[in-house]
């Protein structure tokens, strides 16, 4: 079975290799960077304190003259100014902004600009690891005075979801992401863009990042196909931005290890192993079989490395739904599957603490 | 053994899938424009990837450590490579630096086990672990003979929540780096693709992806280097070679033989032996100083990096030949490779040498003080006496009585020959190990200010600078009287986390410093909340400069620190040690392994700690790790203190220990 489904998995990737549309196709890469480059603009606004950069980059996404680039703290000036690839100063202003995608929109001050633009609908493509992208953007400021941004090259490393949710670094975009090889995400660089060597818009330079889990600088890029609504709402004037989830740091935890009839070993380290200490006769833990010195691995399919990870998780858990747990008992990964009480200690968040009843003014 | 179902169904299909391939490749292009050679390489770094992907495991750790020296040890998931269908699985040692609780493997088809770690190689820095499955996939490797500068190499990594692997595309840009263990890539290697293959065009496993580092060793050296376009891979025909020692579950270790070569043009100068380690196997086979390696496993050996290299893919327990010339006879020598070597402990005499003026000439060592209960003080040496000779070898100076003395071993007995008042004396001595108490009283060597005061005097007293091509600043006090006829002890005051202490440490040492001939410098954390590694290189250029402005005796070059600075003062003593020869740490212990005792760079340690501070226990612990070493170690006991910076007592302690820093 196993055989062939890892060969099945070959295929399908070769297959998806060969239909991908081959774009490069009598292109070549210079006519690319020129296109790109022509797009592309260098913004300066607020910053040039402490470490905190004044510039970042920007991609025209009207002839009409809007900007996209990235949500930062160069936008948050009455200051704003946008250098055109040919060299051309315009001030700028913030029609609309998206903090949870990192996205923000300008309006260039000027009439009858005419901009070489992207077209989102036509233009944009999306792409999996190896493909070779193109990276431009004002990183460092190197291009000075009337000069066009910089380009990188690399492949796509990976489209996977940015791993930094342990909070370790700021960031607002959660979604799935271009990873890639080659650097670039460097100051000045976010708002940049990410092409294919075919001149295909791929996605939006980020903000420098930490990656929270694996301790190092990741360079990403969010895909432009995350962007494209976003953006042509803002221009039409018709977007309202997200709501932003109620953040659950702060938040009462709905379970503990406890209602399950769970007592995990004291956590005594920065990174204590989620052990089982005891399981109280009669629970629903001592039910299903769970053991003292199980190692408590997965929670609903997500790795717990720690007791205070477990803690978290099972706190967020919706009430009356099912609790599956994969434990390591010696050297076997044993899956257990727990009855979550219908009754949280605290409601979930948003929910009003008592219904009110019906017919009440 | 029939060979797996799965073995069976990808030997037969995957080569013969790559042949088409290649094929259809080749005819294209010679009809397609040249643009598309760019897209038909893209294709090939896919299919390339897609077929080593299903032998790319991705690793998850569990509980262990969060910090590892001072590399904060990601949680991340990491990478490893199949390389037997029965369930090993190879990959590199930092993926385990924090020592995890629990190891898991989750298979490409998304199978999950948990996972033993079998064996390290601790050269390599590879480990290989093993999981309960059978029929796995096994890439197929590429032959070392056929790597080539400058073809492609593909980094892949099982690093993000995707079902394919991350990669990374680069070429191959050296061969045998790091003495001959691994090849260098400009693939973008970093944690997110450490202990995942180094894959060529063709789909086969050129090597494993690790950091590594020529200057450093341990397990988190060459982290800094990632994503630099700096990467490393140990070639996979490496490890299948080393497969079944490892498989047997014992690590294996660098193979060491216990001498040193004596130091010269590494380009040029032959291999001649310097030191030979007492009860290291070159000693046990014979080899002695001044023996002139010619060969090593048949290799000649014509320049000092040879040996390096000759020795690099040796593991301990292997047997190598050793071709000497000894003047005008040739040896040769079987010798067994070790682990480990019996640490070098260092000689003691006794005598604290005249530190001479700058341009003073006299022949051999005139001796300031004679350290009381020492070898030197049995054997009658008095203060005013000049060592001349020692057994059969001339004294010339300080530096050459210390060598001779740093070459023979506790308990010898010496013939110090002295001068004194013109009429000659010989003196037996018997050589005692360094103690680990500072004698109560210690006359300083007292300096007059210059008369008359020369007109380009550096800066004195207290004063505040920013270092030159560094974002950092300094304060230091150089005393009012200061010579420059005389050396001068150097103090780096290494400040703790979120407070610089300036004005106390400069009101408590100004005296101290006038007294004993020091100059004390205090540089300044970029971020107040604490030194980060990467600041070493500005510590390194601050004591040099000091040493460019003013006349600094590279004997008394110490290091002093409080609470967690000592962290970072601990690291730069192990980084520099050339710069260095002392660190003064109160109320912390050591959390990185200590280094190996050199003989030709003195390094000692004054610890100190109230015995009512938590961590009392752990600083008589670090006391013990140094001495374990040989490392010469004070640990001063302040009673009734908890976690606080030294009182006076010991900081005159401090001062002692370092006036006699230069002490033979």
């Amino acid at each position: 079975m196993t055989a062939i489904r890892v060969l099945g998995m070959v295929f399908t990737l070769v297959a998806s290799i060969v239909v991908w549309p081959s774009l490069a196709v009598g292109q070549s890469v210079h006519s690319t960077i020129q296109r790109v480059q022509q797009r592309t603009v260098k913004v300066f606004g607020a910053g040039g304190i402490k470490r905190l950069h004044s510039y970042s980059t920007g991609f025209v996404v009207s002839s009409a003259g809007h900007v996209a680039t990235v949500w930062s703290h160069v936008l948050d000036t009455e200051e704003l100014t946008v250098v055109l690839s040919d060299g051309r100063k315009i001030r700028a202003k913030v029609l609309g902004a998206e903090p949870q995608l990192d996205l923000a929109v300008l309006e260039l001050d000027a009439e009858a600009l005419e901009l070489p633009a992207w077209d989102l609908e036509a233009e944009s493509s999306d792409a999996g690891p190896g493909t070779r992208v193109l990276g431009f953007s004002n990183m460092f400021r190197v291009a000075t005075g009337d000069e066009m941004v910089s380009v990188l090259h690399g492949v796509v490393a990976a489209k996977a979801p940015l791993a930094t949710r342990s909070g370790a670094f700021e960031t607002s975009y959660e979604g799935t992401a271009y990873i890639v090889d080659a650097v670039t995400n460097n100051p000045g660089a976010g708002g940049g863009v990410l092409t294919t060597r075919g001149g295909r818009l791929l996605g939006m330079i980020g903000k420098e990042l930490r990656n929270a889990a694996s301790n190092t600088w990741v360079n990403y890029a969010v895909p432009i196909s995350e962007l494209k609504r976003p953006i042509q709402q803002i221009i039409a004037g018709k977007y309202r931005a997200r709501q932003r989830g109620a953040d659950d740091k702060d938040a009462v935890p709905r379970f503990r290890p406890l209602e399950f009839g769970i007592v995990l070993v004291p956590d005594v380290l920065f990174r204590t192993p989620a052990f089982i200490d005891r399981v109280q006769p009669g629970s629903v833990a001592a039910t299903a079989g769970l053991q003292p010195d199980d190692l408590v691995l997965f929670v609903n399919g997500d790795l717990v490395q720690s007791c205070r990870v477990l803690k978290r998780r099972l706190g967020r858990l919706d009430a009356g739904g099912t609790l599956k747990l994969t434990v390591r008992r010696g050297d076997k990964l044993v899956p257990v599957e727990l009855p979550v009480p219908d009754k949280p200690l605290t409601p979930a968040p948003g929910q009003p603490k008592t219904k009110p009843s019906a017919g009440s003014k | 053994m029939r060979p797996s179902r799965m073995r069976e169904r990808r030997t037969g299909w995957v080569p013969v899938w790559l042949a088409v391939c290649l094929v259809a490749g080749s005819a294209v292009a010679q009809d397609r424009p040249v643009a598309d050679l760019e897209t038909r390489e893209e294709q090939a770094f896919k299919e390339a990837s897609a077929v080593v992907a299903p032998a790319v495991v991705r690793i998850q750790t569990v509980g262990g450590l969060d910090r590892v020296g001072r590399v904060l040890t990601g949680t991340a998931a990491t990478t490893g490579v199949v390389v037997s269908p029965d369930g090993y699985v190879i990959s590199s040692a930092f993926n385990f630096v924090s020592r995890p609780a629990s190891v898991l493997v989750t298979l490409s088809d998304g199978r999950r086990f948990p996972a033993k770690i079998v064996a390290n190689d601790r050269a390599k820095m590879v480990t290989l672990l093993k999981i309960e499955a059978a029929g796995l996939a096994v890439p197929k490797m590429a032959p070392r003979d056929g790597f080539r500068v400058g073809q492609w190499a593909i980094a892949m990594g099982r690093t993000y929540e995707s079902p394919l692997p991350n990669l990374s595309v680069g070429i191959i840009s050296a061969l045998n780096r790091i003495w001959g263990r691994a090849l260098q890539t400009d693939a973008k290697i970093s944690p997110a693709n450490y202990g995942g293959p180094l894959v060529d065009i063709q789909g086969r496993v050129i090597g494993v992806l690790v950091p590594l580092s020529q200057r450093q060793a341990g397990r988190t050296a060459g982290v800094e280097w990632y994503d630099s376009g700096i990467g490393f891979a140990i070639p996979m025909a490496d490890i299948l070679a080393t497969l079944p020692r490892l498989k047997s579950g014992k690590d294996l270790l660098p193979g060491l033989m216990g001498i040193t070569l004596k130091a010269g043009d590494v380009y040029a100068s032959a291999a001649v032996i310097d030191r030979v380690r007492f009860n290291s196997p070159a000693e046990k086979s014979g080899l002695q100083p001044g023996d002139v390696i010619a060969s090593v496993d048949g290799q000649v050996i014509k320049r000092l990096v040879q040996v390096r290299h000759a020795l690099g893919n040796k593991y301990a327990g292997e047997t190598i030949t050793v071709l000497v010339k000894r003047g005008e006879k040739s040896v040769e020598q079987k010798i067994e490779l070790t682990g480990k070597l019996e640490p070098y402990t260092p000689t003691f005499l006794g005598l604290l040498p005249v530190r001479k003026k700058q341009g003073e000439v006299s022949k051999g060592v005139t001796v300031r003080g004679v350290l009381p209960e020492s070898p030197a003080s049995k054997a009658m040496i008095l203060p005013g006496d000049r060592v001349v000779q020692l057994d059969d070898k001339a004294v010339a100076d300080t530096a050459g009585l210390f060598d001779v003395i740093s070459r023979r071993r506790v308990g010898d007995e010496v013939k110090v020959h002295v001068d004194r008042g013109g009429a000659k004396r010989t003196l037996t001595a018997k050589l005692a190990v360094v103690p680990s108490q500072v004698p109560a009283v210690l006359e300083s060597d007292v300096i007059v200010a210059p008369d008359p005061k020369p007109a380009d005097l550096p800066k004195t007293g207290r004063f505040n600078q920013d270092l030159e091509g560094h974002d950092h600043s300094f304060w230091a006090y150089v005393p009012e009287t200061y010579n420059p006829a005389h050396g001068y002890g150097l103090v780096v005051w290494i400040h703790p986390g979120s407070d610089t202490m300036e004005a106390d440490i400069h009101d408590l040492w100004k005296p101290i410093c006038d007294e004993r001939g020091l100059i004390l410098v205090g540089p300044r954390a970029k971020n107040i909340a604490g030194w980060s590694l990467n600041e070493a290189g500005f510590i390194e250029a601050l004591v040099q400069e000091m040493q460019q402005k003013y006349r600094i005796d590279s004997r008394r070059v110490v290091l002093h620190s409080y609470s967690d600075g000592c962290r970072f003062s601990f690291h730069l003593a192990f980084k520099y040690r050339s710069l260095f020869r002392g660190v003064a740490a109160s109320s912390e212990p050591l959390r990185l392994a200590p280094p190996e005792n050199r003989p030709d760079l003195r390094l000692q340690f004054f610890l100190s700690c109230g015995d009512k501070d938590n961590l009392h226990r752990l600083v008589q612990r670090t006391r013990t790790r140094l001495a374990a070493m040989k490392f010469p170690v004070v640990l001063t006991t302040v009673p009734g203190e908890g976690h606080s910076y030294p009182p006076i007592p010991v900081l005159d302690a401090i001062a002692r220990w370092i006036d006699m820093l230069d002490r033979i």
